[in-house]
């Protein structure tokens, strides 16, 4: 991964690092929502409107800045995609709510990860300091998460199980 | 607000929304083709998407531009009958692996010979997810999670790149859903290649084959250049596990139909023009 020795390449990538995640994230609610999963739907439909306004605020940041047009495969995140961009294949059409807060809780621990490996390892002192900013946020967002999901009971454990049985009219 | 690059994916998406299964392999697919005409700023009133019949070929309603969703297996015979017809359109065709290698599998097999300048997308999932999990032509032989077939199905199943490249195809690429932007950049150069360019995705169904998630772990980017000589690229094919991403080969040819028959006749009358290429077929 580079160590975004300029502020402007790392504040493209946070731009697309939130971006990415508000565009998966309702991805993900308007999937589930087909599916009937109301809660997890909604639950990430909060999550996408957490995600733009982090957005709204690294958009402000680097309104001053000409930052370079990167290209989707030219960003250096550590994984295949950006950091907080939930993979499809982790969901599933009767989740329940807290798996669907622990993908989120996984992601905004991915993004935080990243922005304090930048914030370590950046040779710009600015690079340094905005993202640590940023990783507090995140951080912050996997607390609240954490919270929310010790006040919620586990899933039952077949709770997956789809026996797809016949339905028929009353 | 500065935005990560000038024209948004996003713009390429429809207000039509996926109805996939949560978890699917082609929410990735539709996510890189989006990707990759957003990069490419793709004139959206010139591109067409063209399909079969399947989970995969709901995708053109879910891109904001041109789509035909045709019947099962014929994608390719209508989308190379657009691009002969309208040269200047980007077309891009697609579908998934029963409607190209089993239902159209003689479709494929002439597009990879024909060579007409377009992009073909086969998003293998090795199953007929939306008949509810049958066997498809790349399902292992050994799969038996379908009460149709409670003991796998017992044949090899259809390698797609040594396929295509065995049928001519000068452009061979593999790509994997957990990897969209990867998969974004080989749709970008595939719709920038002269000539039939394929690309074999690798595109979980964790409805009916949940070990596909499985797939993260064994699939791994091929870092060498892409193979230049059929001889090589066979070698590969037949030995490689399947897994393997990115560019694989690239030989460049003559496209079909050859310019003559349209440009080159252009101010003559429409017959002319017309029988130049029908005989231009019956040659092949």
């Amino acid at each position: 991964m580079t160590l975004h020795t300029e502020l402007a390449t790392f504040l493209a990538h946070s731009l697309a690092l939130e971006s990415e995640a508000r565009e998966r994230y309702l991805e993900l609610s308007e999937s589930l929502a087909a599916h009937h999963n109301g809660d997890a739907a909604a639950f990430f439909q909060r999550m996408a409107c957490e995600a733009g306004q982090h957005l709204e605020e690294v958009a402000e940041l680097a309104g001053d800045h000409v930052l370079p047009q990167l290209q989707p495969w030219e960003y250096a995140w550590p994984d295949p995609e950006a950091p907080e961009s939930a993979s499809y294949e982790a969901l599933h059409y009767r989740m329940s709510l807290v798996e669907a807060m622990h993908l989120a809780l996984h992601k905004e621990q991915d993004a935080a990860a990243y922005y304090r490996q930048v914030a370590s390892d950046s040779l710009c002192s600015e690079t340094r300091r905005v993202a640590a900013g940023f990783a507090a946020e995140e951080e912050q967002h996997a607390a609240a998460l954490q919270t929310m999901i010790a006040q919620l009971d586990e899933p039952a454990e077949h709770h997956r199980l789809d026996e797809d049985d016949p339905q028929l009219p009353a | 607000m500065n935005e990560p690059i000038a024209v948004s994916p996003k713009s390429f998406k429809s207000a039509v929304k996926p109805i996939w299964c949560p978890g699917c392999g082609h929410f990735s697919v539709l996510n890189a083709i989006t990707k990759a005409m957003a990069a490419l700023a793709i004139d959206k009133d010139n591109s067409v998407l063209v399909s079969g019949i399947g989970c995969s070929s709901r995708l053109p309603a879910y891109v904001d531009a041109y789509g035909f969703h045709g019947v099962h297996g014929r994608g390719l015979a209508v989308a190379q009958g657009l691009k002969v017809a309208r040269p200047e359109l980007t077309v891009i065709a697609l579908g998934g692996d029963g409607d190209g290698f089993s239902i159209g599998g003689n479709h494929f097999l002439h597009a990879c010979r024909r060579n007409v300048n377009l992009v073909y997308i086969a998003m293998d999932n090795e199953v007929y997810g939306m008949t509810k999990g049958q066997a498809s032509p790349t399902t292992p032989m050994d799969w038996d999670h379908s009460k149709l077939t409670p003991h796998g199905p017992g044949v090899r199943p259809f390698k797609p790149a040594a396929i295509a490249l065995a049928a001519g195809a000068p452009w061979i690429a593999r790509a994997y859903s957990g990897n969209p932007n990867q998969m974004a950049k080989l749709i970008a150069e595939a719709i920038e290649f002269e000539g039939f360019s394929f690309i074999h995705v690798l595109s979980q169904c964790i409805t009916f084959c949940p070990e596909q998630t499985d797939w993260k772990a064994i699939v791994h980017e091929r870092s060498e250049p892409p193979l230049d000589s059929a001889d090589l690229a066979a070698r590969l094919f037949l030995a490689d596990d399947g897994f393997a991403t990115g560019l694989l080969y690239r030989e460049p040819r003559a496209t079909w139909p050859p310019p003559l028959h349209i440009h080159k006749n252009k101010n003559k009358n429409e017959n002319e023009a017309l029988a130049a290429l029908a005989a231009a077929f019956a040659a092949q």
